[in-house]
């Protein structure tokens, strides 16, 4: 678990939190203080759009809506939305790392747990408030470290709209409440 | 012998027609015997780096219209190493896992290869068992999930659950007369701009100048976007050119890189499109001996063979345009030896630039629907609109449908040169063109009854499809899913 990190993680968490060189202490990172680090941009992020864009203009400031359908809405994507678009573009760059937004209460069941580490890692989440999951898994062959982090109700917003999806199959979160988990892997294998 | 001869077509170069496994589908016959075109892993490459690289190239051609559909089952969401049990099912990461080529005895509707109920690989289980979560759905067989009207595996546009209910009331015709808008601007006649030329001020060669070709051109959008005779005969000449260096740089047929230095949107459709794709700049060129031998560690082998053996050696390529008699839909035997480039279709010098609308397909297609299409309601409002007794736009030509206007890159309107984006399946053309005039479940079900599609339209159709009523069910009354 806490073996050295591969050069292409290295290099992919390198490009993530934006710096030029990887630090001098970089062969002593571990996945673990790797994927906190990718967390924490990807957190920092969805944190922004959902407070600054979302919250205010749609829901503060009523000047624009946010819709699933966001084309044909002609309206901003969901914050989760926002969130898949850019795992789905870092996975066009990289395979060095992959990460997604999964809830034990998914409005969308694409993003329900389906494996057995995604099914433990969420529920500790839930069960135990502040703390991360990390575990081992093999998939498709290829073994991950995979760390799965609490994503909370940052704004009214988050709660609100998902308490009144059609398809959502919880109607009483609130503000802070944990609403899902962050899951990123790194391929330990390569 | 024949070993060495098939050796030596993989390797070095010659006509690979022999090999061709089977009928290609579709169009892809336009290009078959440039293999590397799909199979573009370098010999003795691995199997994995081979098939990555056949579906790379599935992409030359087909990524814009996969974007443009808003893919339902884009490659990206199945490149997740948490949907690695899908990959048991179906690999959805490649295209090869549902559309194989050579297969004419197993490929269905959409060049699919799979059997149609394809969808329970995925859809009959656990979260994602549709059964469960929509009760409409329960007592459905797989193998009707891709029956028209109800869901497509890329192209869901017209079809998602938000859309259907959104659209739910409509009703068949909108309004008494609509029109479709894109057509009805491109069809606006406006004053000439100030750059406009005229007949006088037509300059060619004498003898290009006859009446007959002075009176078409100075009508023309060429005359009037200020595009002189040169401009398209002589594109090479400078701008101050004496005559006679004119007439020597004059070409009386002018080629269709012509055009498509100025009509560059239309141009790159045309050579994804079924028409143009022949001159596609990603088919493979013919592969030439002296590097195929190079690459082998035959060095100059060439050089050491008969002429007779290295014309054997040479690679055949596809004729650089489509021919109308080597189309496998139903042609007009009179277009057999017809070609397909600009020109088949627009008439540079006409007047009338709706030709291309209506005859021009008619000239060459000889299939049911089109046959069917000069008895439909469609074309007698077509008439209606050349006569200029009918709104602009109210028309409905071949065009109309298959290469409808659409909004060009540059805010301009432009003729949709792509077929592929606006024909299979039939519901990708309901939201850009159906809708125009129809509401949704009259378009839904117009489409899904095969029979209405041959005769263009004439009648009502067969069947009601039931989407829309369950959709808005489910919404409207909280109809219960799994997941709630």
């Amino acid at each position: 678990m806490q073996s050295k990190l591969s050069k292409s993680a290295m290099v992919a968490a390198a490009l993530t939190i934006g710096v030029q060189a990887a630090p001098a202490s970089a062969e002593d990172l571990s996945y673990q203080q790797v994927t906190d680090m990718l967390h924490v941009v990807m957190d920092t992020d969805r944190s922004v759009y959902t407070k600054n864009v979302v919250a205010r203009l749609a829901a503060k400031e009523k000047v624009i809506k946010a819709s699933e359908y966001f084309e044909d809405d002609k309206a901003l994507p969901l914050p989760a939305q926002m969130f898949r678009f850019g795992a789905e573009g870092v996975a066009d760059k990289t395979d060095a790392f992959s990460y997604s937004l999964l809830s034990l209460w998914p409005i969308n069941k694409q993003n329900a747990p389906k494996t057995d580490l995604e099914k433990e890692g969420l529920q500790f989440i839930v069960d135990n408030p502040g703390e991360n999951f990390y575990g081992e898994e093999e998939l498709g062959g290829e073994t991950y470290f995979t760390a799965v982090y609490p994503d909370v109700a940052v704004a009214e917003v988050c709660a609100s709209c998902h308490n009144g999806h059609k398809d959502t199959p919880r109607d009483d979160f609130e503000l802070d409440d944990v609403m899902g988990g962050v899951v990123i892997r790194i391929p330990t294998d390569s | 012998m024949g070993g060495a001869a098939v050796a030596a077509w993989m390797l070095v170069g010659g006509d690979r027609t022999a090999l061709l496994p089977d009928a290609t589908t579709g169009v892809h016959h336009q290009f078959e015997v440039a293999c590397e075109t799909c199979h573009a892993a370098k010999p003795f490459s691995t199997e994995k780096k081979t098939i990555k690289a056949l579906n790379k190239t599935c992409y030359t051609c087909h990524d814009d219209e996969l974007k443009a559909s808003s893919d339902s089952h884009p490659r990206k969401k199945f490149r997740d190493p948490r949907m690695a049990d899908y990959w048991e099912k179906i690999d959805a990461r490649l295209c090869t896992s549902c559309h194989i080529e050579h297969k004419p005895e197993i490929t269905r509707p959409g060049a699919v290869t799979l059997a149609m109920d394809y969808c329970v690989a995925c859809h009959s289980e656990g979260k994602q068992d549709v059964r469960v979560n929509r009760p409409s759905h329960a007592g459905l067989e797989f193998d009707t999930c891709a029956t028209a009207g109800c869901h497509n595996f890329h192209d869901n546009r017209a079809l998602y659950e938000d859309f259907l209910v959104k659209h739910a009331d409509q009703p068949w015709l909108n309004g008494q007369a609509p029109v479709h808008a894109l057509q009805a601007i491109s069809w606006e006649t406006s004053e000439p701009p100030k750059t406009a030329l005229a007949r006088a001020d037509a300059i060619a060669p004498s003898e290009k100048l006859t009446d007959e070709a002075l009176d078409h051109w100075a009508a023309s959008g060429h005359a009037t976007g200020g595009v002189n005779c040169a401009g398209c005969h002589a594109p090479e000449a400078p701008e101050q050119v004496a005559m006679a260096d004119l007439a020597l740089q004059w070409s009386e047929a002018p080629e269709m890189k012509t055009c498509w230095g100025c009509h560059k949107e239309e141009a790159k459709a045309f050579r994804v499109g079924r028409h143009g794709m022949r001159s596609h700049p990603k088919i493979a060129k013919p592969r030439k001996t002296s590097k195929q031998f190079k690459a082998l560690g035959w060095k100059g082998a060439e050089d050491s063979l008969p002429e007779q053996m290295l014309a054997w050696l040479e690679d055949a390529s596809p004729p650089p345009q489509m021919t109308v008699a080597e189309a496998r839909l139903p042609m007009k035997r009179e277009a057999h030896g017809e070609t397909l480039s600009c020109g088949s279709c627009h008439q540079p010098h006409s007047v009338d630039r709706r030709e291309a609308s209506v005859e021009a397909c008619a000239s060459c297609h000889a299939d049911e629907h089109t046959t069917a299409y000069f008895d439909s309601s469609h074309y007698r409002l077509w008439k209606a609109e050349v006569a200029g007794e009918a709104p602009a736009g109210s028309g409905v030509s071949c065009a109309t449908c298959h290469m409808p206007k659409v909004e060009g890159r540059r805010g301009d309107v432009i003729a949709a040169h792509n077929q592929n984006e606006f024909l299979r399946p039939n519901e990708k053309m309901i939201r850009p063109v159906c809708m125009d005039c129809h509401g949704l479940g009259f378009a839904i079900d117009a489409l899904a009854d095969a029979d209405l599609v041959a005769r263009n339209f004439q009648g009502r159709p067969a069947a009601h499809i039931d989407s829309i009523d369950w959709a808005v069910r489910r919404v409207k009354t909280g109809e219960q899913g799994a997941n709630q």
